[in-house]
């Protein structure tokens, strides 16, 4: 275990090294290339060149771009992520609210997801090509389909702008009601309450795609342990469907579960960048759309950097944690 | 008594011919109604997007530029769907003006023309970063199954890499250096779509090198290039195009995402995605909802299809599902 847990570990460290080596050559190496200054940026356009100089070595971006690099992984190393160029402030100031942001979409998205995809799929491979298992599969397949970036607008739209205007689903309500707000975010140690209010909308937003694959995951994988043999066993010797479920199959199909999640961190953080958009939570997307709408780029590669950190960090763990569910991944 | 039964006299021996590949597939393809309907809507899709447009533009008289001075009501809100041109007060309906089928969108212009030339971007975009993509994830991952060693290493390294970058975050960031167009759309997207047909691939490649078709091969003295594109190659195709099929789809949502984000094929070109986001960002949506409705559910019904065509496919190709 400890043999594999270090090989792994290593690997997501080289993983996360190329990262940020892409995302550096990307943005400072290109920025470079396409003429854009940023310490002409920072000094203004009436600025005389000595002064740009001067500014370019405070900044360090005066440098070979190789030793930026490896100043800018030294100094990640010690936790720092730079000096943000437009907002005057350490881009980890700047990135670790947001994240905390982020993360109370995702996380609360992704038990969303979980709750309605075992549910949904469990009712379908318990009662294949029933008419609940086809009506289900139709909104599976559907919700697949619908982009995250649609899907939002029209939440807040039918649940949350609506009902402002006297209707629910178009269906007249006689008054004005605010449940729930159109956007905005309020941090979950202010106040509890009002931090879910704020997310329930975007969290469903999130959820209703992934909720949808899961489902589908989890009634094939389900449909197809249902035909094995130890469950012909277990069945056998009186169990009910509930406890082969919860006994035999859930060992199993828990393993599978944890992998997919920690895959699909990395990308439940893209579609967490249109949600943020939509409802305006201050999350990781909205702060890196507009540092790099503000050609920001420290502050463009700190949120990228991070986000990787984030979803290397989620794949690394996923693996370890299956490693220790399933000895088969650690010897073979 | 013979365990075995003589072939029965009425067959005419002559009448029996071994079914190809594709006669295999179709027998089985069409009965599956539900892939057929599929198909048919994306093949309508794709004509009404390469015939269409021009046409619909001709008949209508309205280029999908062309913004409609009294397409706008008094209060600047869009035209719903089956509604003509306003006459110069801005309230009512001229009844000479100009008819949109679709509504007219945020500047008066005709929404149904500008959809099908939005289906045009759509489409060429996610069908050429598709097709480059499986050309690289294919020669990658045959090269890498079949040789394996350091060069798979190498391989297998780069796509578990590129499977960790957070690629919507960083196509974004990537597709705002590069800068908005047609070409570095489609760079960005085939940036981040490789390694999956990559990885289902080589996995293939892998446990088909060790089959006797393969050594049969290699000892009628084939070379590693012959037997790569002539014995292994065919084996692929079925995965493959199921693959592509989703990919496709990934690569339609992935385009309109980033012209969402206004980082697709720069305005006044029109692209599903971008005309989805006209409509949301400034909140004119909630006034006129068709805003939002036409585009997204145009892009979830194409999205659909592809998914329903991919598992008929499948199913008719009898294929495993890849991944």
């Amino acid at each position: 275990m400890i043999r594999y847990a270090t090989r792994r570990l290593l690997a997501a460290g080289v993983q996360l090294l190329i990262i940020t080596f892409v995302a550096y050559a990307l943005f400072f190496l290109i920025a470079d290339l396409t003429g854009a200054s940023p310490a002409q940026r920072v000094a203004g356009k009436g600025a005389t060149p000595a002064r740009v100089r001067e500014i370019a070595h405070i900044m360090g971006v005066d440098r070979p771009w190789y030793a930026q690099y490896v100043h800018f992984v030294a100094r990640l190393a010690r936790g720092d992520l730079g000096y943000s160029f437009q907002r005057r402030q350490p881009v980890s100031d700047v990135v670790f609210p947001a994240a905390g942001v982020t993360s109370s979409l995702v996380v609360g998205a992704a038990a969303v997801w979980l709750v309605i995809a075992i549910v949904v799929g469990l009712v379908g491979a318990l009662r294949p090509r029933s008419l609940i298992d086809r009506v289900l599969t139709i909104g599976v397949q559907t919700s697949i389909a619908a982009p995250v970036f649609w899907v939002a607008p029209m939440l807040s739209f039918l649940l949350a702008y609506q009902p402002t205007q006297g209707k629910l689903l178009g269906v007249p309500l006689g008054r004005h009601v605010d449940w729930l707000p159109i956007g905005g975010y309020v941090g979950p140690v202010a106040s509890p309450l009002q931090w879910a209010r704020h997310l329930i909308l975007p969290w469903f937003a999130l959820a209703i795609g992934f909720a949808a694959l899961y489902a589908r995951f989890v009634r094939a994988f389900v449909l197809e342990q249902l035909s094995e043999e130890y469950v012909k066993t277990a069945r056998a010797k009186g169990a009910s469907e509930w406890r082969i479920i919860r006994h035999h199959i859930g060992p199993l199909v828990a393993p599978a579960i944890v992998t997919l999640l920690g895959l699909d961190v990395g990308v439940a953080l893209g579609g967490a960048l249109f949600v943020e958009q939509v409802f305006g939570l201050p999350g990781l997307g909205y702060v890196g759309l507009s540092s790099i709408q503000n050609l920001d780029y420290p502050l463009t590669v700190g949120t990228i950097t991070f986000a990787a950190l984030v979803a290397v960090a989620a794949n690394a763990a996923a693996d370890l944690a299956q490693a220790m569910l399933d000895p088969r991944v650690r010897v073979g | 008594m013979s365990s075995v039964a003589p072939p029965p006299a009425s067959v005419d021996l002559a009448e029996l011919v071994a079914r190809g590949a594709f006669e295999d597939f179709w027998r089985r393809f069409r009965h599956d109604y539900v892939a057929l309907v599929a198909a048919c809507f994306v093949v309508v899709v794709v004509t009404a997007a390469i015939a269409g447009a021009p046409v619909v533009a001709w008949v209508t008289g309205h280029p999908p530029d062309r913004q409609f001075v009294n397409g706008l009501t008094i209060d600047g809100i869009p035209l719903s769907p089956l509604s003509r041109e306003l006459a110069p007060d801005g309230l009512h309906a001229d009844p000479h003006g100009q008819f949109f089928v679709l509504g007219t969108d945020t500047l008066g212009r005709d929404v149904l023309v500008r959809l099908l030339y939005g289906a045009r971007i759509s489409l060429f975009v996610a069908f050429v970063a598709t097709g480059i993509a499986l050309f690289i994830g294919v020669v990658l991952g045959m090269l890498a199954g079949y040789f394996r060693g350091f060069g798979d290493a190498v391989v297998s390294r780069a796509i578990e890499t590129a499977m960790a970058f957070p690629a919507l975050l960083f196509a974004v960031g990537f597709a705002a250096v590069i800068g908005a167009g047609l070409t570095n759309v489609i760079i960005v997207i085939t940036l981040f779509s490789w390694y999956y047909p990559a990885r289902v691939v080589r996995t293939a490649v892998l446990s088909l090198r060790e089959a006797p078709f393969i050594e049969a091969a290699h000892m009628t003295g084939a070379s590693h290039f012959r037997v790569m594109f002539r014995h292994l190659l065919p084996q692929l195709t079925a995965p493959i195009i199921v693959y592509a099929t989703g990919v496709i789809a990934a690569n339609i949502l992935f385009e309109a995402g980033l012209s969402y984000l206004g980082l697709g094929v720069p305005p006044p070109t029109a692209s599903w995605g971008q005309m989805l986001s006209d409509g949301v960002s400034n909140g004119l949506y909630r006034v006129q909802p068709w805003l939002a409705l036409i585009p997204g559910v145009t892009l979830a019904s194409l999205m659909l299809a592809f998914q329903l065509l991919g598992d008929g496919l499948r199913d008719a190709l009898a294929t495993k599902s890849a991944t």
